[in-house]
């Protein structure tokens, strides 16, 4: 379970590029859950991943995941209970090492790290047979440099790498973004898998109303920092793909109308 | 002979310094210029001790401790103060400076007297040989410097060895992806700046023991032994990496070695074909900066023979 309580987060404060990133977001999310967040850009859903783990400290407000309060734990001590995959492809895989390498440095997240060998002879067959359930052949390449394989590839690696321990919390955070449309719905439909197949308590960034329609049993829209709207329930599931979109178009409207109005006022008045 | 016998030793024994480099250079991408410092506090530490009459193992060890403080140092400066790689370097190379004096108490320390690792050397060659000078190829050789050589040959081997077992351990794994991403290993709950503190102290503890060997090789320490050795190292990492041309551990490490023993035989030739002495460091300085230009020079051109 994750809670998040009145969570705020001011960038570069006091400065004229003073960004409010979050403004009290507060969300309780249960074991098992798999919640899909949206929002225009800038509307603090990646923020608000960051802040759950702990890339910075949030300035108020208190994160708590499986009922410990880890809202001034530094990223690292937090990794023992996160798993996550990134935008960027590249971010979730150390090049130079190979698959297998990296395999087994997330098969030691959040635990010591010792001089016992990185990879003794039982987890490597481990490692092969569990990337062999990718159904991607990547089992015959365990020790090629990751970085020689393509961004789905590493993808998949990185979400079996997020998942290896069970986490408490999976952060994805719009992991198929960056991804050639095949491999996207590749690596959504793993997704799917990992998440059910173990229960994963999710919070997914995504930029695609499709997959915040279809995937997932809660939608969470953001908008300036704060949560516009959540979807959960009965409500979640008569929600469809075009719903978000008109009430995205609904948010700008607004915003719009908010704009033209002040410039309204300011002609008549200033 | 002699001279390239003793070229090879002087290059396996800055190999030490040099696989120092690559641990601060290559694992990190941390330009640690507490190595100009360290060297030196390796040598002075390890000198005073013997002058002492501190054995020989207890004071190349103790080097290595001396240097791996040095290290940690300049890492806790870095990581905990925020205080920018160089700088960071900077501060304690040159308060190391300082420190190096106390040591020795004087600039330069004589170990004539002193029974050192070279002694040792000399009496393996002598057993080996069974004279007191011996023949190689034809030529003859003293026995000192045929021993020096085995035995620094043999002090590289092991510590190669070890450092090769260690990268491929949990610790040294986490160390090499610190160095690789970030981003990614700090995910996966490990802390970067431990990594970081923790590598230095390998990293300078290797270069001070370096220190020590070269002042038992050429029999004193002196303060000023150890300007200019960073970009040493980084010749010797950069001939290494050209030499080899692989990014795994094993192969890096044998570059690193290889690369150094060459760039000490290079420069040995060089000054026996008449470059002036004085003239070292400016010709070292100019062939790094070639070294790190030129890769990408090379790439730009071949890029516009492609498009032409």
């Amino acid at each position: 379970m994750l809670q998040l309580r009145e969570l705020q987060k001011t960038f570069f404060a006091g400065t004229p590029n003073e960004v409010r990133a979050l403004r009290g977001v507060s969300l309780q999310i249960e074991e098992g859950s798999f919640v899909t967040v949206i929002g225009t850009n800038g509307s603090g859903k990646s923020t608000l991943l960051n802040a759950v783990a702990g890339s910075f400290f949030v300035d108020g407000g208190a994160i708590a995941i499986a009922g410990r309060d880890v809202t001034r734990w530094p990223e690292h001590r937090r990794a023992a209970m996160i798993g996550r995959v990134f935008q960027n492809p590249f971010s979730g895989t150390a090049p130079t090492m190979t698959v297998a390498e990296n395999l087994a440095l997330a098969a030691r997240r959040g635990l010591g790290r010792g001089l016992g060998s990185l990879l003794p002879a039982r987890l490597q067959n481990e490692l092969r047979d569990r990337v062999a359930t990718l159904n991607m052949q990547l089992e015959t390449r365990m020790h090629n440099p990751i970085g020689t394989l393509s961004g789905g590839q590493r993808q998949a690696l990185t979400l079996l790498m997020a998942t290896w321990l069970r986490p408490d919390v999976l952060l994805l955070d719009e992991h198929t973004a960056a991804l050639d449309p095949k491999s996207a719905d590749q690596i959504v439909r793993l997704t799917e898998r990992i998440v059910s197949q173990h229960r994963l308590t999710t919070l997914m960034v995504t930029h695609s109303m499709q997959q915040a329609a279809t995937l997932g049993d809660r939608i969470v829209m953001m908008n300036q920092g704060s949560v516009l709207a959540d979807y959960a329930g009965t409500l979640r599931s008569h929600v469809r793909a075009e719903d978000l979109v008109r009430r995205f178009d609904e948010i700008r409207r607004d915003e719009q109308l908010d704009a033209s109005a002040a410039e309204m006022l300011r002609e008549n008045y200033v | 002979m002699n001279l390239l016998l003793s070229a090879w030793t002087i290059g396996l024994i800055l190999s030490l310094l040099a696989l120092g480099v690559y641990i601060s250079y290559r694992v990190f991408k941390f330009a640690d210029i507490t190595a100009d410092g360290s060297i030196t506090f390796g040598a002075a530490v390890a000198a005073s001790m013997l002058t002492h009459g501190r054995h020989p193992l207890a004071a190349s060890g103790a080097a290595f401790v001396a240097g791996a403080l040095a290290g940690i140092c300049t890492g806790v400066l870095h990581t905990r103060f925020k205080i920018n790689q160089l700088l960071s370097g900077i501060l304690v190379m040159t308060a190391l400076y300082s420190i190096n004096l106390h040591v020795m108490g004087q600039s330069n320390l004589p170990l004539l007297s002193a029974t050192t690792l070279a002694t040792y050397a000399q009496d393996l060659g002598r057993w080996i040989s069974g004279h007191d000078s011996a023949m190689l190829l034809g030529w003859p050789v003293s026995t000192r410097d045929l021993g020096s050589l085995l035995l620094a040959a043999a002090i590289v081997l092991v510590i190669a060895l070890i450092l090769w077992l260690f990268f491929k351990t949990n610790l040294g794994s986490a160390m090499r992806a610190s160095g690789d991403n970030e981003q990614m290993i700090r995910a996966l709950g490990v802390s970067v700046e431990n990594m970081i503190v923790i590598g230095l102290a390998i990293s300078n503890g290797l270069v001070a023991f370096a220190g020590a060997l070269l002042a038992q090789y050429q029999g004193f320490a002196d303060v000023q032994m150890g300007i200019g050795m960073i970009v040493w190292g980084l010749a010797s990492v950069i001939i290494g990496r050209a030499l080899i041309g692989s990014d795994s551990v094993g192969a890096a490490l044998t570059g690193t070695i290889l690369g150094s023993v060459l760039f000490r035989l290079i420069i040995a030739l060089a000054l026996r074909w008449g470059l002036n002495p004085n003239d070292l460091k400016l010709v070292t300085a100019i062939f790094v900066f070639g070294a790190l230009v030129l890769p990408a020079a090379m790439q730009k051109v071949r890029r516009h023979a492609a498009a032409s």
